[in-house]
């Protein structure tokens, strides 16, 4: 990299960074890629070398938590500077342009670089009201995202309302709120990088990985990428030999929990979610939710809010005996009740034969059963 | 008055021997009963481990133990499971689809009765040698729910499978099931409609056995039934009483 002299390494020197750190960097980013250890090089290459893409971050239905999340990649200096040196032309809270300065801008990239951009889009899509729950400089969020992700390289939907709705989806869902793959359907090249925030890391990833291998990594059937959805959160868990062990929190703040035993009775979702947390972590690898004793919640999933509720409970409730309801224990007294109704015939069976224990009334009660029986059918 | 509990017993020489379940009935029947004990107190424990080791963690294997013999319990009920479908299309007339699925007149005849029959408005069942048309009905949809846990086992499992294994495709039951968590919360409520099903299955046996008297009971150990002759003839008409047919 010294021989190329770029921009891009003068940068580097300038703010301090050495080659040291770089390249260590370039070796964590191999690793979140799953790639292995000799792609340090190349992606080093590449990223010290190449152009970077321009990148316009619409937000909609949001908390901008993914832009804090972004403003705040783990790894700095270099991924900072990666994500400097990407060309945002468009991003609403941290922009300086305001009003039509701003969406001018917007419009300039959309009409000069036709399929040479990639659009973060931040926030689920309202389709409500002919979309009037969202509005910027007069258009609605529908408009925008079908204008500006039609002609993107790529679309990135980041955090889990833009993946898969999110929180504005929940049941009710009063805004008729879409996830972007769901409101634009057909745009090429869509990745969803889900979690509520979505992990910085991730998206450094996905850019890296797009300068080094000038394409986009595998997806799943999410169109997550499998490098950091592709194991569930339980699988690479810290407190998963607690799990097999068969250690768990009872209560909060009890023995175990104190111990860091597993978080499966508290209502973990680890089980049935699929992100990096664990090997990645957060805040710079500071820790993550389990790390610190609180249960998943299963914020990368498709439906969190509508289907990882109660948070605290393993499974949901069953229908109309409340949400906090135990589905195992209705299911053993509906099953007591059965029995108890089978118990209650048998002691009706038991009653009547004993009333027609003689064989007289029994004639009887047949030819009884036939006159009724007549019109049923007789044997042929 | 002289009290007798049972209906008077037909003669003897009126009575057929016919085999109805065939070895790979019988074998099925106590490999699915026997798994499924094995699948629920196992997974039982999984839904909710009540039991917590001491000590160090490496010490212990209690929940991965739990979850490999429920594994291998879910191998041998999917199998049996199959097999027993297979069955149905080439073993005996009483193991037959069609003694499940009321596709012929016939059997849909004898549903009302049969289900009258269990409200006391008739004395006895109609004849069916095998399962009755109502039995039969209800077997369907268990085999419905038998198909909805390995579909939703197999894509639990499938989940967390390694990525290279070929069971990785069976992740496609889960989208069918609402998502991998919805699929847990099923895989428990159909547990409990099973044990439903099975209160009133061992129920119905004992009740058949006692109020026909042909060894229903015995016929899953032994093969064979002790039916009257005419419900052979008249395979299934008799929806009237057995005393009235033979005139009294």
């Amino acid at each position: 990299m010294e021989q190329t002299g770029s921009w891009f390494v003068r940068e580097l020197e300038r703010r301090g960074v050495s080659r040291r750190d770089f390249l260590g960097f370039c070796g964590v980013m191999s690793t979140v890629l799953a790639l292995p250890r000799s792609a340090g090089a190349r992606i080093a290459d590449a990223i010290a070398t190449k152009e970077k893409p321009t990148l316009v971050w619409l937000e909609f239905q949001d908390c901008a938590g993914n832009t804090e999340s972004f403003l705040r990649a783990g790894r700095p200096t270099t991924a900072d500077i990666i994500l400097d040196t990407l060309s945002v032309d468009y991003h609403e809270t941290i922009m300086a342009a305001a009003g039509h300065q701003a969406e001018a801008a917007l419009a300039g990239v959309v009409a000069d670089r036709p399929g040479g951009y990639i659009a973060v889009v931040e926030g689920s899509i309202p389709t409500g009201a002919n979309g009037a729950y969202c509005t910027i400089g007069g258009r609605s969020a529908l408009a925008i995202a079908r204008e500006v992700c039609g002609g993107a390289a790529a679309t990135i939907a980041i955090g889990t309302c833009a993946a898969f709705g999110g929180l504005p989806a929940a049941a009710p869902n009063p805004t008729g709120a879409l996830s972007v793959a769901d409101a634009v359907p057909g745009i090429k090249n869509l990745i969803n990088l889900p979690a509520c925030p979505a992990n910085a890391e991730n998206l450094v990833g996905v850019i890296v990985y797009y300068l080094t291998f000038n394409r986009f990594p595998p997806l799943d059937r999410y169109k997550r990428p499998l490098f950091a959805y592709g194991k569930s959160i339980h699988d690479n868990c810290e407190r998963r030999s607690h799990y097999d062990g068969g250690q768990y929190v009872e209560r909060w703040g009890d023995e175990g929990h104190r111990t860091g035993y597993c978080l499966y009775k508290m209502g973990c979702k680890g089980p049935v979610t699929f992100q990096n947390c664990p090997n990645v972590g957060w805040n710079e690898g500071t820790n993550w939710p389990i790390g610190c004793g609180h249960p998943c919640m299963g914020c990368a999933e498709p439906d969190f809010w509508d289907k990882m509720t109660p948070f605290y409970s393993h499974l949901a409730g069953f229908p109309g005996f409340g949400v906090h309801s135990n589905v195992d224990r209705v299911g053993l007294w509906a099953t007591a009740g059965v029995a108890a109704a089978f118990a209650a015939h048998g002691f009706v069976q038991l009653g009547k034969r004993w009333k027609q224990g003689d064989l007289e009334h029994q004639k009887v009660a047949a030819r009884a059963g036939a006159a009724s029986d007549a019109e049923k059918g007789e044997p042929s | 008055m002289k009290v007798r509990y049972r209906p008077a017993p037909a003669s003897e020489a009126c009575l057929a021997n016919v085999y109805v379940w065939e070895s790979p009935v019988r074998i099925c029947h106590w490999l699915i009963a026997g798994s499924i004990w094995v699948l629920s107190i196992t997974g039982l424990y999984m839904g909710n481990p009540m039991l917590t080791a001491p000590g160090a963690a490496s010490e212990h294997f209690l929940m991965g133990t739990a979850k490999l013999i429920h594994f291998y319990a879910a191998i041998v009920f999917t199998l049996s499971v199959l097999t027993r479908v297979v069955w149905m299309f080439i073993g005996n007339r009483y193991a037959a689809w069609d003694k499940f699925v009321p596709a012929r007149a016939i059997r849909r005849k004898g549903l009302g009765p049969t289900l009258r029959y269990y409200l006391f408005a008739l004395r006895l069942p109609p004849g069916f040698v095998g399962h009755n048309p109502l039995a039969g009905l209800f077997y369907t949809l268990v085999f419905v729910l038998y198909g909805v846990q390995i579909a939703t086992g197999l894509g639990m499992y499938a989940a967390s499978a390694h990525v290279e294994s070929p069971l990785r495709v069976f992740t496609f039951f889960l989208p069918l099931f609402g998502g991998l968590q919805t699929a847990h919360w099923i895989h428990h409520v159909v547990m409990w409609l099973l044990w439903m099903f099975i209160v009133h299955h061992v129920y119905s046996a004992v009740l058949m056995s006692q109020v026909e008297e042909n060894a229903t009971v015995e016929s899953i150990f032994s093969g064979h039934k002790f039916v009257p002759r005419e419900d052979l003839i008249y395979s299934g008409y008799r929806f009237v009483d057995r005393d009235t047919l033979r005139g009294g």
